[in-house]
């Protein structure tokens, strides 16, 4: 898969982000930072898997990207523009980790993906076309179709997986974050999802990054893998993740030894051209391998 | 047909004409928000804000403002208001800070209001009885509503909240439905939750508030609950569920308002009764409609 040129802008970018959750008023132990010092750059087009721990930090840097949360120090850039602004623009489509919806709303599935398109209309109009025939796409795009008037209460763990990345695509989006996406998945629906990713990221060219704290979710599929526990411990193609990488992220001892950004040092010869368009990738040092190995 | 004979002849209509007509606004109010009062589980919320008039009630008619004039009721209604507005802001802020719950939050409102309410009440019927001026209303019908009680201004006021609510639920109906469905994930698209839930909670203060005087502070939330329980039961479909729920919000209430004038009872209670009778019927229909194959 083909990684565009260096003139081209970055489809994420964070430069030295760190974010605290407000500490709880009563009686609430105060938290460290639940992400670090994180420098992170996505190339348009490629598809990025964060791998880390549970409670390592990767949702809090998803919802971070997705303008879920704000108040974070450093700078997050989604083409060229704030979270929030590319979230409104409908540049970035996000499907989160657990549906907390309300599944027992009088809701089909065409007007649960709707939603997804729904954001800046002229209260006073209908849907214009072209945004109710990407809707039907994105509907068809996950398989959907027998689906659409379904009530959204009814069904299963997978389908409404779908019917969320169909929720997400429904602005036709530049860039797709799926939070723990195989999470509650059945194996039948997991290979779907491969497959899906796969069309999504070479027909359309989506810029996708994948959260997740299983290996084979990240490992395969994607170009490069970063792995997060509170601060960036790798960020290269997943061929280089070796034992003792992965022994460091997911190891619980690791909290405070790390305060910064830590890349495996013999990863730097992975690297073709360090001086590249992210300079602050990886606490300064270029990682990107450029592209599928 | 006493119906008939309150709604024609000339001495009574005006009597019982603005209490029926307020009583169908807040029929179609009740229709239009409680079906995301149910569906997002805000019924508690709503009994709260209910409660919290009653603390308005006491407070305006200490001050002097009685209601009996078209000034003194817009006076009152104004007060009641602020109060009711002031319980929904604090139990919204009050349930936004981590560490305490809705529930705690709600109890902590409604019990404050109630305790005030009945203090304040006490204290300018004493007053009043000192200085020889009209004794504020009985605790009954605050507490449970007086179809005579409702005057031309309550109707107008009615009329305009009814305004207010249909122009702000159709303007705001994509947000509103995405902040409702999915309220954590909303905010990715682009959709201003936070402030989508204020403003509902804010047009169901409205809305209780009109319906106080008519229903009473303790039977006022089961319009904002019963008409939207009873519209799910029985529809699956959000278009339907809306006209539905609106149909049975006007029906409880005018079968209510009926049957309280045959039967010579008050009307709050009248109306509830029907609602929940509506209501049973819906579950067996619901409970029918799930086990026939064809919905399967």
């Amino acid at each position: 898969m083909p990684v565009a040129p260096n003139t081209v802008q970055p489809a994420i970018e964070m430069q030295r982000v760190s974010f605290t959750y407000p500490s709880a008023p009563m009686g609430g132990v105060a938290q460290g930072p639940a992400i670090e010092n994180v420098s992170l750059s996505v190339d348009p087009g490629e598809r990025l898997g964060i791998l880390g721990p549970n409670g390592g930090g990767k949702s809090t840097l998803l919802k971070l990207v997705v303008g879920l949360l704000d108040g974070a120090s450093g700078q997050i850039r989604v083409l060229g523009r704030s979270p929030a602004e590319a979230s409104r623009l409908g540049l970035i489509g996000y499907v989160p980790q657990r549906v907390r919806a309300e599944l027992e709303f009088p809701l089909s599935v065409r007007q649960v993906v709707a939603m997804g398109a729904s954001s800046g209309l002229s209260p006073w109009r209908r849907m214009p076309r072209e945004r109710a025939a990407q809707v039907d796409r994105a509907i068809e795009l996950v398989g959907a179709e027998s689906l659409r008037d379904r009530a959204i209460g009814r069904l299963s763990g997978g389908q409404l997986q779908r019917v969320m990345i169909a929720r997400a695509l429904a602005r036709d989006p530049k860039i797709l974050v799926l939070d723990e996406p195989m999470v509650g998945i059945d194996v039948e629906g997991q290979r779907r999802f491969a497959s899906l990713i796969e069309r999504l990221s070479e027909e359309m060219g989506l810029t996708i990054v994948i959260v997740s704290h299983d290996l084979r979710t990240v490992a395969t599929g994607c170009d490069r893998v970063a792995c997060l526990h509170r601060s960036l411990h790798y960020h290269a193609a997943p061929g280089g993740l070796t034992p003792a990488v992965l022994a460091e992220v997911f190891s619980h001892d690791i909290e405070g030894v790390f305060g910064e950004v830590h890349i495996e040092a013999h990863r730097a010869e992975d690297c073709p051209d360090p001086g590249r368009h992210h300079p602050h990738a990886c606490d300064g040092h270029d990682h990107d391998q450029g592209g599928t190995p | 047909m006493r119906t008939i004979e309150y709604l024609t002849s000339p001495e009574l209509a005006g009597l019982y004409w603005p209490g029926v007509l307020t009583g169908l606004i807040v029929g179609v109010l009740g229709g239009l928000l409680s079906v995301l009062v149910v569906l997002k589980r805000l019924a508690f919320i709503g009994q709260g804000v209910s409660h919290a008039a009653f603390g308005g009630v006491g407070l305006a008619y200490l001050l002097g403002v009685t209601g009996a004039t078209q000034a003194g009721a817009g006076a009152l209604l104004a007060i009641v208001l602020g109060f009711s507005l002031a319980a929904a802001l604090g139990i919204a802020w009050l349930s936004g800070k981590r560490g305490t719950r809705t529930d705690t939050a709600i109890g902590v409102v409604l019990a404050l209001s109630m305790a005030l309410g009945f203090v304040l009440l006490r204290e300018a019927g004493r007053r009043a009885a000192e200085a020889g001026r009209a004794a504020p209303p009985d605790l009954e019908s605050v507490l449970f509503g007086s179809v005579v009680n409702v005057g031309w201004s309550d109707a107008l006021i009615g009329g305009v909240a009814l305004l207010i609510v249909g122009a702000l639920m159709f303007l705001l109906r994509r947000p509103m439905l995405f902040w409702a469905f999915d309220e954590e994930a909303c905010e990715a698209f682009g959709t201003p939750g936070p402030r989508m839930k204020l403003v509902l909670l804010l047009l169901l203060a409205l809305a209780v508030v009109v319906t106080v005087k008519l229903a009473g502070i303790v039977l006022a939330t089961a319009l904002f609950v019963l008409p939207g329980a009873i519209a799910l039961r029985v529809s699956d479909r959000l278009a339907s569920v809306m006209a539905m729920s609106v149909l049975a919000g006007v029906l409880g209430v005018a079968g209510g308002l009926v049957l309280s004038f045959e039967l010579n009872r008050q009307g709050g209670p009248m109306i509830v009764l029907v609602l929940i009778a509506l209501y049973a019927l819906s579950a067996c229909a619901g409970l029918i409609r799930r086990q026939s194959p064809a919905s399967a």
